[in-house]
């Protein structure tokens, strides 16, 4: 696929050559030189324009994504799992409004294949008033769920800006409901994918194409037919907004000014990178799922810090699967974007001159780099490991610099929901993700913070969990409990955020499917930072034949009230199973309880410095229980009053570090040791060879 | 003179050593990884999450799957880092610095 290059394109309308394929779109993250006529206008800005109008963007920005949210109906776009943006003339993003920091980097490229394909194409072109639609990840996106409108800019005849809007869209016309199919093996598996296409016309959406777009998604027509409205109408209000500056301005103005949010962004991040030593830094993170499947997948990552740049390296991630747990290589980037938009950069215009002090370096045939025609739909499941590696370098990087508040651990990064489907108490047909427990992780621990509990959703920071009311009026389900877990947080100096816990109940039907697809139950990669702890396992538990509603009808005052109890104390009847949190579909009769845990943040520093007057707020606030405090704090208190002996507190840590210095072993006997042993074989299922991860020769993928 | 690296690490930029920055105990050339220097324990991660039943997935991590590896000053018996790997899997170098381009820094505001 290359440009025709039938009709002459202007210096501000090019980005750079790129033979167009899913290894190598990623190259369009950076920003493009700045042409003759943005440079002039980059100096025509005077003095407070640049101040006023990024407050005024960001209004603007503010405005549509609130349109967007408003017209939309799935639930991942009403809860804000969305970016609305505006881009250069040439494609690069100059701000956003984003629930998810993932797009940042994914809603850009196919902006910028149209304008290397089809702005000089005859067939296609792009003129005032198109409307284009995307969702497909060769092209720049992350999985086909991710759906985008977006539209040029024109104003006077000339082409200035782009706006775009994106969110999550749950159904895709898979092989299975749900849009990220555990049973896919290939791309053909996965439903709709449409390249980058034009939509509309003269500020309309086609009908013909609207229909057609539409009929791939026969699960949810009207849902699709809503949500597609819904992106068009937030990337039009931003356009008309953009129209608005410029009829004010002026075109040179438009164009300054985004300009300027790039410029400044980079200059910016390359003046912040500079600051921080000159290195490598390494870490090696784990996950347990591998589709339906258990087993380890790795990524090995080495971040080249030199001067004012940073290049991420992927040499030694797990080979590509025959499972949709795999993608391409902007996904990895834009999952590193969630933790640099957010974290070591979080004050800086939304654009992509960050982006300009990365490099990539993500070797094809792993995970992170798969075949054109693998399956990827799991995508963001297999990126939990770039969301646990990502912030361990960062850490290691940033420490010894101005920017050491910026660290954290890594959040909860365990959640995939449990969705249950079938026919409501009103006997309507429904499909839903308990988007609970997955809202309502903990973020990871920071320097001088402990980290938030049910901070929120590690892939969109501003998910919310549904009302607990709203869901047992709208489903055929009875929360039972939906509360922070108690030792779940990463422990440490300072501790990470609690996740979740809740008890589904299925209520008012005989029998409702549901399945969940979760990991972090035998292995976790929700890791600490200097010597904190993880946080502890995401496991499910699904309790078949209770006798759950005659306990309720008699108030039977020991109906649990958390997982700890209903596992250890079995007050409810029924058969316990105690399982891995990737569940594949399966049908819950009446009465049978579902319990989803969700994951809590890492911890940070050594967990025996931690004050022990807040081991004992963490202990009456249920954060954690008293086998943990004195176990693992080492915190000496009398049980009734919760008072701490201080004297006896310290023989207790004293005693705990001789013991380290008693069980430790000095490297060499360590190493002799240790390069003995290997995970058990049903962990190395898809891991390639031990240690080194290099492709089994033998595993033929289904696309092959 | 010393620089505060992590949050228990120093390097001395003199003698381009490694030390606790707790009790300043001197783990080894800068150059290598400090864990060479520290004492060293993979633990089963049962004893920091206590299994509450007997079932596979007992609200701990699997051993076979996962340990704790604990990497303790050898003079003070500070928790300097731990890494989360299967048994058996080499030990990452996590931090490798130029250490020249760390020498000419100016010292560091703080510790
Ligand atoms: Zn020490």
């Amino acid at each position: 696929m290359t440009s025709s290059a039938a009709l002459e394109i202007p210096e501000y309308l090019r980005v750079r050559p790129i033979e167009v394929s899913p290894a190598t779109v990623i190259g369009w993250t950076r920003p493009e030189p700045i042409g003759e006529l943005d440079r002039s206008c980059l100096e025509a800005l005077r003095p407070g324009d640049y101040e006023i109008y990024d407050e005024k963007l960001a209004n603007y920005l503010d405005e549509a994504r609130e349109i967007f949210i408003r017209s939309g109906v799935s639930g991942m776009l009403r809860s804000g799992d969305l970016i609305v943006a505006v881009y250069t003339a040439n494609g690069d993003l100059a701000s956003a409004s984003a629930g998810t920091y993932l797009h940042c980097v994914t809603a850009m490229l196919p902006i910028k294949f149209v304008l290397h394909a089809y702005l000089g194409e005859p067939t296609v072109l792009v003129r005032e008033g198109d409307i284009f639609y995307a969702n497909e990840a060769r092209y720049g996106g992350i999985h086909n769920p991710d759906q985008m409108a977006f539209m040029p800019v024109f104003h006077d005849g000339e082409l200035i800006a782009w706006t775009a809007a994106l969110a999550h869209q749950p159904e895709t016309g898979a092989v299975e409901p749900g849009g990220m199919p555990l049973s896919a093996r290939t791309r053909d598996d996965e439903g709709m994918k449409l390249t980058p296409i034009k939509i509309g016309e003269n500020y309309r959406i086609r009908r013909d194409l609207l229909d057609m777009v539409v009929n791939f998604i026969g699960r949810a027509p009207r849902m699709q037919a809503i949500d597609t409205r819904a992106r068009v109408t937030g990337a039009d209000r931003l356009r008309r907004r953009v129209q608005q500056i410029a009829a004010e301005r002026g075109n040179g103005f438009v164009r300054g000014l985004l300009r300027e949010l790039v410029v400044r962004a980079e200059q910016a991040a390359r003046r912040r990178v500079a600051q921080w030593n000159d290195g490598v830094y390494r870490t090696a993170v784990f996950c347990d799922t591998i589709g339906r499947e258990t087993g380890l997948l790795r990524a090995s990552l080495a971040a080249i810090k030199k001067g004012d740049t940073i290049t991420f390296d992927f040499t030694g991630t797990s080979p590509e699967n025959d499972s949709s747990y795999n993608c391409f290589p902007h996904v990895v980037a834009a999952h590193a974007a969630t933790f640099l938009y957010a974290y070591a950069f979080h004050d800086l215009p939304v654009s992509n001159g960050l982006l300009a002090v990365f490099d990539w370096v993500i070797p094809q045939g792993t995970i992170f780099n798969a075949s054109p025609n693998a399956a990827i739909s799991n995508a963001p499941l297999v990126n939990c490991l770039t969301l646990a590696a990502i912030p361990k370098v960062m850490a290691q990087m940033l420490y010894d610099s101005p920017s050491r508040e910026l660290i954290g651990a890594c959040n909860g990064n365990t959640t995939g929901p449990v969705v249950f489907s079938g026919r409501n108490q009103y006997g309507i047909p429904v499909a839903e993700v308990d988007a609970a427990p997955m809202n309502t992780e903990g973020q990871g621990a920071r320097s001088d913070l402990d980290g938030v509990d049910a901070y929120g959703f590690p892939w969109a920071h501003a998910g919310r969990a549904p009302d607990v009311e709203e869901t047992e009026t709208e489903y055929q389900v009875l929360r039972l409990y939906f509360r922070l877990r108690g030792d779940n947080a990463g422990f440490g100096m300072r501790r990470g955020g609690a996740g979740s816990e809740t008890a589904l109940a299925v209520r008012h039907v005989d029998a409702m499917p549901w399945n969940q697809r979760s990991r972090n139950a035998k292995i976790t990669c929700a890791l600490g930072l200097f010597g904190g702890y993880p946080s502890s396992s995401c496991f499910g538990i699904h309790v078949r034949g209770t006798n759950l509603w005659e306990k309720m009808a008699r108030g039977d005052p020991d109906v649990p009230a958390n997982t700890v109890e209903l596992a250890t104390r079995r007050a409810i009847a029924g058969e316990y199973r105690f399982e891995h949190p990737s569940r594949p579909r399966r049908i819950g009769m009446n009465g049978d309880l579902i319990v989803h845990l969700s994951g809590g943040g890492g911890g940070y520093g050594d967990a025996l410095l931690r004050d022990p007057g807040d081991v004992v707020r963490d202990l009456k606030c249920g954060a954690i229980s008293d086998w943990t405090a004195r176990n693992v704090y080492r915190v000496e208190l009398d049980p009734a009053t919760h008072e701490v002996d201080a004297v006896a507190t310290e023989r207790l840590r004293a005693q705990a570090r001789r013991e380290r210095l008693r069980r430790g072993r000095p490297w060499k006997e360590f190493i002799a040791e240790w390069s003995k042993l290997r995970p058990s074989d049903e962990a190395l299922g898809h891991f390639g060879s031990w240690p080194e991860g290099t492709p089994d020769p033998g595993k033929v993928r289904s696309w092959l | 003179m010393k620089r505060r690296i992590t949050e228990n690490l120093d390097i001395d930029t003199g003698s381009l050593t490694w030390h606790c920055h707790r009790c300043g105990g001197a783990l080894g050339p800068a150059s290598a990884n400090y864990k060479q220097g520290c004492l060293i324990d993979a633990r089963d991660p049962r004893e920091v999450w206590r299994p509450l039943i007997e079932e596979e997935y007992n609200f701990s991590y699997d051993p076979e799957w996962m340990r704790l590896v604990e990497y303790y000053c050898p003079g003070c018996g500070t928790l300097i880092e731990l890494d989360v790997l299967p048994p058996g899997h080499p030990i990452p170098h996590d931090i490798e610095l130029d250490l020249a381009q760390l020498a000419k820094k100016p010292a560091a505001e703080e510790e």
